[in-house]
């Protein structure tokens, strides 16, 4: 197990499955000054659909880097991890990158429930969990970085709109079964009832559940007027497919989703979910050249000319590039000097500035609802002039002006 | 019967005891906690080659009783983290309790929210403690004479235990409110023998574990090799013929099936300790089973080769999954692993190791373990 | 209530179409097939890949899926199965074994994905089959507006029970099956070729869900993984319905399904679930042979 064979060389290259690229990498960098940090996301089992693509987006970001000189003259060295889709697996590996590998950075995890198994492990040892996905908040940790959206970036915008633009009076709410989708929920109920709609039902279905019939039977004689899906995974795809086989349309009963991105719209097919909308501070039809080159690299990287990006790709990408400005700012690689050095730094990230947040470490960004089409992309039909602060508490009545999580900790009287 | 008291046996166990007692000798501490998992998995391992290889009952729920001890454990210890509490309240409640109590509800254990008075006799990590063996011990008793009772056996016994386990998987899973749902319980606090902490990466907690083994591993031994041991495998030869003879044989089942389901328990809890976080992924069939084949690789018809098989599969799969080239095929060649194994050694190494050592006594040059044996 | 009852009946079907490649391997031969849900899932693949590189549709995917998965089928049999027969317990290992190894087959491309070359429609990602225009949206059938896929599924699992009907009761392979069902070795003294019987029995079980895994490509996600819990239900469908029995499995998935949909409807999905769970136990509790049964010696 001695280190020397876990080169950087052969993680890339294994991990795209395609690029022999690194190699040259290699030889512009002395050995053994590598700055060694973890990828942990599931390669094997049911997450590994998704975590996959986060993996490479990692190893794609760490390798723009080190072919542009490294962080501070050093070269990455991505050590790649199976969470194998369990978060006993995700607790094992993640203890053998903090405390054997000694990295003092691990990007990784995908599911709460991943992050709540390992996230201990990087408190008492003090190292950085960089986090990419949107979640649903109600944690200040001063080990993670979150560059995903929390609840007030991705409804605070879009329950209004939906009230307002498409005139939408009674919300039929639906998730999976955790915690994500029901603090989804409650955040939403609160905007939907501010807003002086109703909601008709908050109904849930286990994860992985794929039998819709039942509960799209139910959306169709509850009356509601919009649907708010907060159901991940591969449900998305046959409760899409359901809800178009029993006859609704979005055009009348649009779905209006939290988690639905290009890669469900891409394995539903895009005519189930056209019409629908989703609200996300990224879309791959962002039209900008900075996302443009993004997708046309992360295709060559990966190599398959029709590989799509979403949310938690592009937040997986830039994260690596807040960390390496964080060492670069601290100019040192430990924890404690990533954790204040990441604080307050912005990026041009492919959808749009990001900057992470100086009081909770997690991520400004813009919120935009796009409207599915299709040809299986989005057309964003609102979006904000700027990114937005991220308030990990919003649900319990956390504003800008009477933060509960600040860089001092959580003030749990406030809650 | 000669060969199942001949010393060789007691032989494997000593070395198997002085094996890991001494491990913390040589290993570093994040290596040790590993370890200490694996231990726990060993404990599961003769829980299901007890049932299994002695009973001929194929448990398929056995991460029933590994759930049930780990969320007993582990609720206790939630309440004794600190960081995972409400602080600077005079009463404390778990963190996700917070998230998921209805607006105005009061902030206490008794009422936050419903069912959450569940959770106050854990206050006592004692209570955690007892509730993780006694709890699915008792409960696969009353099981046990459910389903024996109704002579029902074979496939159909895994098929209940089977559904029973995703039954409460769907349960745990639904009662958010007061098990936090898919989350599992995570961020505990440490338990606490006579003023010592328990921590995971710590020597005395490997020891602890590593103890607690040899222990249910002896006193397993132990009860095989009694009278009732005896009967029960003639209850697995032929349960027909054992209760024409007069024999009780539900009652031994289920006595059997729920010392299982106490060991199993107890590994949960310490599997707990060691690794700090309970999920509803315990309850998933993939462990369920992924256990069974460990007993399997180990030899199901011994209580120590099933432990040392489920120890050696895990090092094997973390030595795998962790080196670099293989970290997307590892599963691909454990599941040839397994069915090599049930194809060419339908016995487990255990069996191996007893043809092996039968080939050794027959041969003319006595082996020095005999050689022991005959000073005795 | 008609709706209620079209659910249910949609979901006995579904059910059902997993349990019938169960029943026959089960029930014949004794085998617990750990990896059927994987030959679910190798068929819906089949769909996809036919799909993409011979552009055919559903439809005509159901044949190619059959055969592929059937060959599959033979071959495990071949090479794992056929050295197992009378350990029950260790087939339901080494299947699992291969479950796994089917799984990982298709994620890592038949590892093709080491040496850089991707197949379109393998891989890890989620896989599109897309539905042909008539089987989307909405029938109007005695002026209730049912899903047509549903419906499609529904008149294709009957075929599929008839035809499996047919081929155990009216085909002399069907006799020689049934006959080594009661007892195989009377079977073999009589002439009958057990092993050959056998392996053309698994063969058929796994063609049929290799049918199955197209019909569930239609509206459920084709995905590595996507049979792994499958089995469990089929299973359970079996053993409830009663080893051996053909028709018990039917009345078993009939039952399971609209029991489900009805504790679906009037609570949520979760309990509907939990509740088929419970029925399974106290059918076994009850009645510890299944519903439907023969008396056997």
């Amino acid at each position: 197990m001695n280190m020397k064979r876990r080169q950087f060389l052969s993680t890339a290259a294994l991990a795209t499955g395609t690029l022999a690229m690194p190699g040259y990498l290699r030889s512009a960098f002395a050995e053994g000054d590598a700055i060694k940090v973890g990828a942990l996301y599931s390669q094997t089992g049911g997450l590994s659909v998704v975590e996959k693509m986060l993996a490479s987006a990692v190893q794609m970001a760490a390798s723009e880097i080190n072919a542009a000189g490294g962080v501070m003259g050093r070269p990455i060295e991505v050590v790649t991890e199976d969470g194998a889709s369990d978060p006993k697996t995700f607790a094992e590996k993640a203890q053998k990158l903090v405390i054997k590998d000694r990295v003092s950075t691990v990007f990784g995890c995908h599911t709460s429930a991943s992050r709540k198994a390992v996230l201990p492990i990087f408190e008492r040892r003090d190292a950085m969990l960089f986090y990419q996905t949107h979640y649903e908040g109600f944690e200040c940790s001063p080990n993670v970085v979150y560059s995903g959206a929390v609840p007030n970036q991705q409804l605070g915008n879009y329950i209004p709109w939906i009230i307002e633009k498409l005139g939408k009076k009674k919300f039929f709410i639906v998730g999976s079964n955790y915690v994500y989708p029901r603090e989804m929920a409650k955040v939403s109920k609160g905007l939907i009832e501010a807003g002086g709609a109703e909601w008709v039902a908050d109904e849930y279905l286990e994860l992985g559940h794929s039998e819709w019939a039942v509960m799209v039977n139910k959306i169709k004689e509850s009356g509601a007027d919009v649907v708010l899906s907060n159901v991940v995974g591969d449900s998305i795809i046959s409760f899409y497919r359901e809800f178009i086989n029993q006859g609704l349309s979005h055009e009348e009963i649009p779905i209006c989703a939290t988690v639905t991105s290009e890669i469900e719209i891409a394995a539903m097919g895009a005519e189930y979910a056209a019409g629908s909308y989703t609200s996300f501070p990224y879309f791959m039809s962002l039209d900008t050249e900075a996302n443009k080159s993004f997708i046309e690299r992360y295709r060559a990287f990966v190599g398959d000319p029709a590989a799509t990006t979403y949310h938690s790709l592009e937040a997986a990408y830039f994260q690596v590039f807040l960390w390496k400005q964080a060492i670069e700012a601290s100019q040192d690689t430990t924890a404690e000097a990533i954790r204040e050095g990441v604080r307050g730094q912005t990026y041009a990230a492919p959808g749009g500035d990001v900057k992470i947040d100086e009081d909770n470490l997690h991520c400004w960004l813009t919120p935009r609802i796009g409207q599915w089409t299709a040809d299986g992309q989005s057309q964003i039909v609102d979006e904000y002039p700027e990114p937005i602060k991220p308030l990990p508490y919003a649900a319990y009545g956390e504003a800008a002006d009477n933060l509960f999580c600040t860089a001092q900790g959580l003030d749990s009287s406030k809650l | 019967m000669k060969t199942l008291f001949s010393s060789y046996h007691v032989w494997a166990y000593l070395a198997f005891a002085i094996v890991i007692l001494a491990l913390p000798l040589i290993g570093d501490e994040f290596w040790l906690n590993r370890v200490a998992k694996y231990l726990c998995y060993g404990m599961l391992g003769a829980a299901v080659a007890l049932t299994w290889g002695y009973a001929g009952i194929l448990n398929l729920g056995q991460g029933l009783f590994f759930g049930i001890g780990a969320y007993a454990m582990a609720m206790s210890l939630k309440l004794k983290s600190y960081t995972s509490m409400q602080q600077g309240s005079e009463t404390p409640v778990p963190d996700f309790m917070l998230w998921n109590a209805e607006p105005g509800a009061p902030t206490d254990l008794c009422c936050i929210t419903p069912g959450s008075w569940l959770w106050i006799p854990f206050q006592s990590q004692w209570v955690g403690l007892i509730v993780a063996v006694v709890l699915p011990a008792v409960f696969a008793y009353i099981m046990g004479r459910i389903i024996f009772g109704q002579r029902i056996s074979g496939v159909f016994v895994s098929i209940i235990t089977l559904a029973l386990v995703l039954l409460t998987r769907l349960i745990v899973t639904d009662a958010q409110p007061l098990t936090n749902g898919f989350n599992g319980l995570t961020d505990l606090g440490w338990f606490t023998v006579f003023g010592v902490e328990l921590d995971p990466y710590s020597k005395v907690t490997y020891m602890v574990v590593a103890v607690a083994l040899i222990i249910v591993l002896a006193l397993t031994r132990m009860l095989v090799a009694t009278r009732a041991g005896t009967i029960l495998q003639a209850t697995r030869d032929s349960d027909t013929r054992a209760l024409y003879l007069g024999y009780d044989v539900p009652a031994y089942q289920s006595f059997f099936f729920a010392v299982s389901a106490g060991i199993a328990g107890l590994a949960g809890m310490l599997y707990v300790i060691v690794a700090e976080f309970a999920s509803p992924s315990f309850l998933e069939l993939s462990f369920s089973v992924t256990m069974v084949v460990w007993a399997a690789v180990g030899g199901r018809g011994s209580i120590l080769g099933a432990c040392i098989g489920a120890i050696l599969i895990n090092m094997l799969e973390a030595r795998v999954s962790e080196t670099e080239s293989l970290v997307e095929a590892w599963k691909l060649i454990i599941g040839f692993v397994f069915v090599i194994v049930v194809i060419y050694l339908p016995k487990g190494l255990s069996g191996l190791a007893h043809d092996l050592m039968s080939k050794l006594q027959s041969a003319p040059k006595l082996s020095s373990v005999q050689k022991e044996e005959a000073h005795q | 209530m008609f709706d209620v009852l079209f659910i249910g009946l949609s979901l006995s079907s579904i059910l059902l179409l997993v349990a019938l490649g169960l029943a026959v391997t089960y029930g014949a031969m004794g085998i617990i097939n750990m990896a059927h849900g994987e030959m679910v899932m190798l068929g819906a693949y089949v769909s996809v890949l036919a799909n993409i590189w011979l552009g055919a549709n559903l439809l005509v995917a159901i044949p190619i899926a059959f055969v592929v998965t059937a060959l599959i089928g033979l071959l495990i049999e071949r090479l794992v199965v056929r050295r197992l027969y009378g350990r029950l317990l260790d087939t339901l290992l080494a299947t699992w074994g291969i479950a796994i190894i089917l799984q990982q087959a298709i994620r890592l491309e038949f590892g093709l994905s080491f040496f850089g070359i991707h197949v379109k429609g393998l891989g890890s990602g989620l896989q599109n089959v897309p539905v042909p225009q008539a089987l989307q949206g909405t029938v109007s059938i005695f002026g209730q507006d049912l899903n047509a896929y549903r419906i499609f599924i529904v008149a294709m699992t009957l075929v599929l029970a008839v035809a499996t009907w047919a081929v155990m009761y009216r085909t002399s392979l069907g006799m020689k099956v049934r006959a080594i069902i009661r007892n195989p070795g009377m079977a073999a003294a009589c002439g009958i070729d057990v092993k050959r019987t056998n392996a053309i029995t698994f063969a058929l079980g796994s063609g049929l869900a290799g049918v199955a895994g197209v019909l569930m490509a239609g509206f459920k996600t084709v995905a590595p993984d996507m049979g792994a819990t499958m089995v469990v239900d089929g299973f359970m469908v079996v053993v409830t319905g009663g080893v051996g029995s053909l028709f018990g499995t039917i009345a078993a998935s009939g039952l399971l399904g609209e029991f489900n949909a009805l504790v679906a409807m009037v609570s949520n999905d979760i309990i509907g679930r939990a509740a088929v769970f419970a029925v399974v136990i106290c059918v076994i509790l009850i009645k510890p042979a299944g519903l439907f049964t023969f008396k056997g010696r």
